[in-house]
């Protein structure tokens, strides 16, 4: 799989590309007056492989991040990463509390306010 | 699909609208970044009128074709509603298309005016 930094390293090289192209019809512009809609094909070329390897880095960039929808496939896989899925609050709950332990802390609590 | 045959499949298999909204915004981001990208190329092409506006729905055919492969593994209906709905979302809606024909005349006419 692709790192963000291979497609990090794609989308300046192609911008890059794409700047110099520009630049180049532009100069390409200014030479030639009046003759319309000329543009090299090396401009042309250059320009296409720019915008489509941004494309490209643009799309590798935001890969990975996209969620499954379906509940089931979701909390599958939530479970396998974290260990508890999005209902995991429901199972960690405390079992029975101990209440003569806590009435015997609430008299002595009582007592020493006295 | 009827409205009862939908009910029923959803019930059958519920969907997370978290997730939903996810990938939809997802697929916006990419969407506009790509709209104006090919805008820049179109001006710097020098295209005009319908020429313009197909090179736009081709690159928009090729972004998807590229979600489709490298960000669902070639499963779209894992992440989406329904199987077209990578291919559709924000093509000729939204910020996407306004975002191209901003960037087409901006360039086109810095090059070429």
């Amino acid at each position: 799989m692709f790192t963000s930094a291979k497609s990090a390293s794609i989308v300046s090289i192609s911008t890059l590309l794409l700047i110099h192209s520009c630049y180049s019809a532009y100069e390409h512009s200014l030479i030639s007056i009046g003759a319309k809609n000329s543009l090299p094909l090396d401009v042309t070329i250059e320009t296409l492989v720019s915008v489509f390897l941004l494309c490209v880095g643009i799309v590798l960039n935001n890969s990975q991040e996209l969620k499954p929808i379906s509940w089931s496939v979701w909390s599958g896989q939530l479970e396998r990463e974290r260990g508890s899925g999005p209902y995991g609050y429901l199972e960690e709950r405390l079992g029975f509390l101990d209440i003569r332990t806590k009435r015997a802390e609430f008299a002595k609590w009582a007592e020493s306010n006295e | 699909m009827t409205t009862a045959a939908e009910e029923r499949e959803l019930l059958l298999n519920p969907v997370v609208p978290e997730n939903v909204l996810h990938n939809t915004k997802t697929v916006t981001d990419i969407r506009s970044l790509t709209g104006s990208l090919f805008g820049v190329a179109a001006g710097i092409l020098g295209l005009e009128s319908y020429w313009g506006f197909i090179f736009y729905l081709v690159g928009s055919c090729v972004v998807s074709a590229f979600m489709v492969a490298l960000n669902t593994g070639g499963r779209p209906e894992r992440y989406f509603r329904g199987k077209s709905e990578i291919w559709t979302t924000e093509v000729v809606s939204g910020s996407s298309m306004a975002g191209f024909i901003l960037t087409w005349t901006l360039f086109f006419g810095l090059l070429r005016v």
